[in-house]
């Protein structure tokens, strides 16, 4: 597995993304002027920026990380000498996964550093009402690190079955923008607002909303912008949900994987 | 080589091309109409769903792009130029700015500042504040905007006690629980909207919103001047002065004061002073100086 997981990541290297990273976080410099447009919560707004930034390069590399590496190794035909290895499907998968999670898991730390230094840049010129919170910032960025696992994941699910690579790219936006807005639906269709919906649709939309993965639990940006307390328990409720869900995508995508005709 | 000769040529009489598009294409655009640069907005729903984990800053966008759009206007005004802001489409993308993210100050602060003295919708004002005050639990501004639009706009002196002592329970301000206790009835309108206004004016750095607290506070500070003076005329005459050029005449006032907005401040009937460009009002398709040289 090993073997897979440095393949990955150097491939990544090579692929020149640490660049693209970099060149992407010169933006992080523009956020202490955008903030300044506030009127009453430049840091706070520094904080949503930064924290926004980092996610939408995180969905990026996700999304496209995710959705092209297996695909490329198969329309490339590595896949031929790479299986012809003592070495099960499941581990070149496992072994991928890993690399871009790890890559991922960086990226995030690396960004997450700079816009704490923005942040702190921001507090000073702007004292804040509410200090900055920065275990909650920290949460925040690992949560949204975490989020983007299951991107790629999905990713590598729809890549295990997709012969082009639209669908893993397509699908996975897809369902990240389902499982982005599932809680919504589901909080909606339980309301007393919802008298009027049927009662066949409401478990259709219950059933989806078990299924898809819910994204939105991963979010906690409100709390490292307005300092909002984090309940211990309900962090416990989303690793504990990551993991699990995360080992079902992948244990799916391996068994699919395993018996896809490489031709 | 030739082919190389060629593609540069193509390539200057692009860049060419695209100077001269340049100028008027950028005139355009400052130009648009109002409305069209304010844009149209999705429901609230669609924003939600496709703003996906982004709502805190497609919520933070929103308020920006209201604040841009009114600073434009703002700096045209300066130019002389006025266009009366689109109220309703400002409200509709604060409104839909605090669904995304109810947390956002400025999207409450923003709209206390233009919804009651400019729109003139109290109600619509307070509601939002109220339903912010549910997330922003920690915050007395929010109780403390509340209760002035109670009082100084809707009357409604019991209301406005209720949200000064929460205010006044939130800051420990000793200012909030005086206002508790003091706005049980109308005296002291303009003293209010006085200290009102100074604390706006101290919440916000943003220079756009900075003037206009500015201007509504020169003018409240002249009101005063008129009322102090009134008040002492009252008492030596026993009547109410008919005019502030009486009061002018009689010593009461030692210079006349001005109106920022443009207008000519009167004394009512009942002893209110007033001005004719009623602090907001702005005259249609005419500047601010010429509006004021006509009413002389």
């Amino acid at each position: 597995m090993r073997i897979f997981y440095e393949i990955t990541i150097k491939s990544i290297v090579r692929d020149r993304i640490f660049h693209g990273i970099l060149f992407s976080s010169l933006l992080f410099l523009l956020i202490p002027s955008v903030a300044g447009l506030s009127m009453r919560q430049m840091t706070e707004l520094s904080v949503n920026l930064s924290l926004s930034l980092i996610s939408f390069i995180l969905l990026l590399l996700a999304v496209f990380l995710g959705g092209t590496h297996v695909w490329k190794d198969l329309e490339r035909r590595y896949t031929y000498s790479t299986l012809s290895l003592p070495v099960s499907r499941t581990t070149y998968l496992t072994g991928k996964f890993l690399g871009i999670a790890v890559f991922l898991l960086v990226a995030a730390c690396i960004m997450g550093i700079v816009s704490a230094g923005i942040i702190q840049y921001s507090a000073v010129i702007y004292p804040p009402e509410r200090p900055v919170v920065w275990p909650n910032l920290t949460v925040a960025i690992v949560c949204d690190a975490m989020k983007y696992m299951l991107v790629v994941a999905i990713a590598f699910l729809f890549s295990t079955i997709a012969t082009s690579f639209f669908l893993p790219v397509f699908g996975t936006i897809c369902v990240f923008l389902v499982g982005s807005a599932s809680q919504q639906v589901y909080d909606y269709i339980t309301s007393p607002a919802t008298k009027d919906i049927s009662f066949v649709s409401k478990q259709i939309a219950t059933l989806v909303y078990y299924i898809v993965p819910n994204f939105s639990a991963f979010d906690f940006k409100v709390n490292a912008v307005y300092g909002i307390p984090i309940n211990a328990s309900g962090l416990l409720f989303v690793s504990a949900y990551f993991l699990v869900y995360l080992l079902a995508v992948l244990a799916v995508a391996a068994m699919i994987f395993e018996k896809r005709e490489i031709v | 080589m030739e082919g190389l000769k060629r593609h540069s040529a193509l390539l200057a009489c692009l860049a060419l091309f695209y100077l001269a598009l340049l100028f008027p294409f950028v005139r355009y655009m400052k130009n648009r109409p109002v409305v069209e640069r304010l844009g149209s907005l999705p429901t609230v729903e669609t924003l939600k769903f496709i703003s996906a984990d982004q709502k805190l800053f497609i919520g933070s966008s929103l308020v920006m792009k209201v604040i841009i759009y009114f600073g434009g206007l703002a700096e045209l005004e300066k130019n002389r130029i006025i266009i009366p802001p689109d109220y309703a489409a400002m409200s509709r993308m604060l409104h839909a700015a605090v669904k995304l993210d109810p947390y956002n100050i400025d999207a409450y602060y923003f709209s206390q500042a233009f919804l009651t003295w400019d729109a003139h919708q109290f109600k619509v004002a307070n509601n939002l504040l109220i339903e912010g005050m549910k997330y922003r639990t920690w915050d007395w501004s929010l109780p403390f905007y509340v209760g002035f639009n109670s009082y100084y706009f809707l009357k409604d002196y019991d209301l406005a006690a209720q949200y000064y002592r929460k205010a006044a329970e939130l800051s420990g301000s000793e200012l909030h629980a005086s206002l508790a206790g003091r706005f049980m009835q109308e005296a002291g309108r303009t003293d209010h909207a006085i200290a009102y206004l100074e604390l706006m004016l101290k919440g916000t750095i943003n220079p756009v919103v900075k003037r206009t607290f500015q201007l509504r506070l020169t003018a409240f500070r002249a009101v005063a001047q008129i009322e102090r003076a009134r008040d002492a005329f009252k008492l030596q005459h026993n009547r109410l002065p008919t005019s502030v050029n009486e009061l002018l005449a009689t010593g009461f006032l030692s210079t006349m004061p001005i109106d920022p907005y443009g207008g000519a401040f009167f004394i009512e009937p009942d002893g209110r002073v007033n001005t004719t460009s009623r602090f907001a009002e702005k005259l249609d398709g005419k500047t601010i100086q010429e509006g004021a040289e006509r009413k002389r």
